[in-house]
This record gives structure tokens, C-alpha cells and sequence, in this order.
């Protein structure tokens, strides 16, 4: 690669406690994502893998080590309205209707809204029919459709996806991942998402990079060379299985006592 | 914050409530009619029986069909007072609470405001309005001015206290969304704080919809001008009871109708903002 899209260099970062004691959250985590590259972080809870998502979305900064996307700091890119962003709280507005949180971006930017692209969104996520319900009238996987839709509005440069389907039951959240594939297959933006589901992140991303518990550290990374566009069949691959399970004994090992001081 | 969390409880107790009940048969209309205001039924005969049975006459005790005919007959002389007590309460409750929406979006804008303000608006709440009115007549004059005050003030409190809450505690994940996507501080305010303070406002509103009526009537009684303060002094000062007692009864009246106004108020405004 080039120059990467984003590039965390020995970050460090630590939270302040009672006075003079901190906890360090992440210790010297390298990592690089290149462009139109989609990276999973997948780690026990509490080893700081929402953490990395935060330094990159600008909402935190770095205690030491750098941070930049495209060469320029995080801020940079959220003052120009490049970021997209879900959580696992939907973060819908509950009175406006799934269109008009589709369409907020571009009232946050201050710019025309384009009738057209939220069309094309609600398409893509599968909810024109529901674009003008609110959340409180649409199932929890709807919601989170809804957030995706509108962390995509703008065509950002990165998508950062915290956990988006965290909340949703193993049905639907199985499904939502499909869904996203598909999503992804057609967008290609850089991406980086921050799991703790082992099947997600195999499904979903180009790399997975598995984190040890607190401090997080980069522990191993996977190349993941499945075709796209991934679809259901992909779940039923051998080599599928055999990948998850061993990153799923690694995160298994990184919770163990000794490296887990790290409970949530 | 306790006063954040408890405008949070309220708002979410609110917002839990069932909105509308499919409507029922008219032998259930009855039924609930019957089950919900039987209270009523029961002071009105226990007030008549109460004047009958001491053989009080009409000066200290007028029995209730003597007092709903005079408001009935003579709605004539209630309906002027009442109109200008009810626009005292309802502009006093505009400026109020704007006042207070105003100074919790000051609050909320620097921590200045707030170490200024937040003291003086704790002392006009915690002076009770009796004690206030006759320094704030002398002040504003023996007229409708000091009315509009002394409703103001009693609106701005909650208003005030309920609004600053809620611009404290929007959702931290729709918070850092907007903080991703590049908002300034004022899109903020406009697009995820303001709207998510309504609820808060609906509270306040419906809080003091009937204190603000009640303080109108209480300032007009003091001071005098016009309103069914006014009109129930003058009685009282004339032996007219059935009038006296009509105006208490119109007043309670009007108490009630805006608590329940206020409160489907409040329902409709939480089921579309929540």
C-alpha cells in the first residue's frame, strides 16, 4: 500500500482515575488500514477496541502516538463532514422520521439535502416503504438500518462501525451482517469495525485484527480472502469455520487470568 | 443531577403511559364517567346536605343549585372577569416560560450564566408569591402589569429547571453522531438539543398551567383591576355569597379544565417526540 488511509502509530492511551493513577486503555497499538480496505477489531470486552474507533472518529485523542486518516489529523475530516459513523445505540433522533435522520448529515453540513442519494439509500438498506415511520414505530434491526443509512449519506472517506448490531438478537443480527456485506460490496468505503462477534468480523471485513485484553495490543491479524460479494454460503465454508474458530481461540486465551485484569 | 434524573423519570413515566384507549361503548363511557368522578357527585351532595341539615342560610353557607343558577343565569357577569383572568394566566405563562426556555439555553451556553443566574432564580422560587405581590405592586403599579408579573414569575421556575435538564443529558451516542458528522454547537442546539428538551417543557407546562391561573386570581385579589379575583372580593365586600361562591366555583373549574388541557398537552407533544 501506498499511503494508507488510516494510520494509528504507537498510539497510547490512558484514562485519568482518582488522582494521579490512570488506566491505560491501549499500549503502542499499531495499526493501518489502506484505502477501500475494510479492517474488523475484534477483542474481549474492555480491551479498548471502541477506544481505537473513538481516536479515529476525533472523539478522543491520543495520550501519545499519532492518529491521522489520509495524512491529516481526525478533526480535520470531521470539519469536513467525511466521517460516517454507527453505534450500537442507534442514536436515531425518536422525532424525526427514518428519512429525515437519513437526510441529517446534510443539515449538519449546511448543505442542499440530496433527495435522490436518500432515496437510494432507503433502497439499499431496504426501508422505502418506511421512510416516513420513526424509529419507535420500527423494529430494532430497522433502526440500525437506519443509522447505516445515514452514516453512509455523505459518501464519507471511513465509515467507523462500533458493534452496529450489538444490540440485536443472533437472527437478525446474523441477517443485518448479510445485509451489510451487501451494503459494503456495492459502497467499497474504507471501513473499520470494532466487534467482539468472531462470525461478524470473518463475514465482513478484508483483515481482522484480534486485540489482547487491557492494555490492547495487536495480537494477530487475519487476511480474509473470501470472494465478494459474500453472501450466506460463505457461513457454510469449511475454511470459514476453520478461521473463526481459531480467532475464536485466541480471543478465548487473551481473556484468560493473566492477561485479563480486563473485565468489562 | 437529581433534578435531571427526575425530569428523565417523569418524561419516561410519560412517555411509557398509554397514549389513547380505544374508545369504549356508551355503557362503558358511563361506567367510567361513574368511576372517575364520583367525587364530585358526592361534595356536591355533601355540601347541600351540610347547608341544609346546620340550617345555615344564604350569608354563610348558599346551597349549590342557588350558586350554579347564579353562574348559569348571570354568566353575563362571571364571563368578562374570567377572560381577563384567563389571559392574564396565559400570557404570563408565554412570557414565563420563554423566559425560562431563554435562560436555560443561557445556562446552557456558558458556566458564567449559570453561577449568575442560577442563584437568583432559586431565591424568586423559593420567596413564596404572597410575600412578593405587595413589593411588586409598589414596583410595577396596582394594575395588570404586577398580574402579568406575578404569573410570569410563577411560569418561569419550572420551565426554567426542567429545560436546563434535559439540554444536560441528551444521549451520549446521538451526541458523539453529531460530533462525527461536523456539527457546530448551535446545529447542536437546534437539531438535538432543543427538540430533546421538549418534553421537559411539557412537563413544566403542565405543572404550572394551573398555578399560573391560581396566582392571576391571587395577585387580582390583592390588588384589585379586574379578574375573578377582583370579582370574588367585590361580592364577598357586598354579601352577595351566591356570587362568591360562583366565582370559587368557576375558578376551580378552570384550575381543573387546564390541568387536564395541559396534560393531554403533554401526552400528544411526548408521543410525537419520543
Amino acid at each position: 500500500m501506498s499511503q494508507p488511509a488510516i494510520a494509528l502509530q504507537s498510539v497510547v492511551k490512558e484514562f485519568p482515575l482518582r488522582r494521579g493513577t490512570a488506566v491505560r486503555a491501549l499500549d503502542r497499538f499499531d495499526l493501518q488500514i489502506a484505502d477501500g480496505e475494510f479492517v474488523a477489531v475484534l477483542g474481549p470486552s474492555g480491551c479498548g477496541k471502541s477506544t481505537v474507533l473513538r481516536l479515529v472518529a476525533g472523539l478522543d485523542t491520543p495520550s501519545e502516538g499519532t492518529v491521522t486518516i489520509e495524512g491529516a489529523r481526525p478533526a480535520d475530516l470531521v470539519r469536513g463532514h467525511r466521517l460516517g459513523v454507527a453505534f450500537q445505540e442507534h442514536a436515531l433522533l425518536p422525532w424525526a422520521s427514518a428519512r429525515a435522520n437519513v437526510e441529517l448529515p446534510w443539515k449538519v453540513a449546511g448543505r442542499p439535502v440530496d433527495t435522490a442519494r436518500v432515496d437510494e439509500l432507503l433502497e439499499l438498506v431496504g426501508l422505502t416503504g418506511f421512510a416516513d415511520a420513526r424509529p419507535r414505530q420500527l423494529s430494532g434491526g430497522m433502526r440500525q438500518r437506519v443509522a447505516i443509512a445515514r452514516a453512509l449519506a455523505l459518501t464519507p472517506d471511513v465509515l467507523l462501525l462500533d458493534e452496529p448490531f450489538g444490540a440485536l438478537d443472533a437472527v437478525t443480527r446474523r441477517r443485518m451482517n448479510l445485509e451489510l456485506a451487501r451494503i459494503w460490496a456495492e459502497e467499497r468505503i474504507t471501513t473499520l469495525l470494532v466487534t467482539h462477534d468472531v462470525d461478524e468480523a470473518v463475514l465482513l471485513a478484508d483483515r481482522v485484527v484480534v486485540m489482547t485484553g487491557r492494555p490492547g495490543r495487536v495480537r494477530h491479524t487475519e487476511s480474509i480472502d473470501f470472494p465478494r460479494p459474500r453472501r450466506t454460503e460463505v457461513t457454510r465454508d469449511p475454511a470459514f469455520h476453520e478461521i473463526v474458530d481459531r480467532l475464536t481461540r485466541l480471543l478465548d486465551e487473551s481473556d484468560e487470568p493473566g492477561h485479563s485484569d480486563a473485565a468489562a | 443531577m437529581t433534578l435531571a434524573e427526575e425530569s428523565e423519570r417523569i418524561v419516561r413515566a410519560r412517555a411509557a403511559a398509554p397514549v389513547r384507549r380505544p374508545a369504549p361503548r356508551t355503557g362503558g363511557v358511563v361506567r367510567r364517567v361513574v368511576s372517575r368522578y364520583w367525587t364530585i357527585a358526592v361534595l356536591l351532595v355533601g355540601w347541600q346536605l351540610w347547608a341544609s341539615l346546620n340550617g345555615y342560610n344564604r350569608i354563610v353557607v348558599p346551597q349549590p343549585g342557588e350558586v350554579v343558577a347564579d353562574v348559569v343565569g348571570n354568566s353575563g357577569a362571571y364571563l368578562p372577569d374570567l377572560l381577563a383572568t384567563l389571559g392574564m394566566s396565559a400570557a404570563g405563562l408565554l412570557t414565563g416560560m420563554a423566559a425560562g426556555v431563554a435562560l436555560a439555553v443561557a445556562v446552557w451556553t456558558s458556566p458564567l450564566v449559570s453561577g449568575m443566574t442560577t442563584p437568583i432564580a432559586l431565591i424568586m422560587r423559593s420567596v413564596p408569591v404572597v410575600a412578593m405581590i405587595p413589593v411588586l405592586a409598589r414596583v410595577f403599579g396596582y394594575g395588570w402589569q404586577t398580574v402579568l408579573v406575578i404569573t410570569t414569575i410563577v411560569s418561569f421556575f419550572p420551565a426554567f429547571v426542567f429545560v436546563a435538564a434535559r439540554l444536560r443529558d441528551a444521549p451520549r451516542s446521538t451526541s458523539d453522531v453529531f460530533a462525527v458528522l461536523g456539527a457546530s454547537r448551535v446545529t447542536v442546539l437546534r437539531r438535538l438539543l432543543l427538540p430533546h428538551a421538549v418534553p421537559g417543557l411539557l412537563v413544566a407546562f403542565r405543572l404550572t398551567a394551573p398555578s399560573a391561573v391560581l396566582a392571576a386570581m391571587l395577585a387580582e385579589y390583592l390588588m384589585g383591576g379586574r379578574g375573578l379575583g377582583v370579582l370574588f372580593a367585590q361580592s364577598v365586600s357586598f354579601y352577595q355569597p351566591e356570587r362568591a361562591w360562583g366565582t370559587a366555583l368557576v375558578a376551580t373549574v378552570v384550575s381543573v379544565a387546564c390541568f387536564v388541557g395541559a396534560r393531554a398537552v403533554e401526552r400528544r407533544g411526548l408521543a410525537r417526540m419520543t
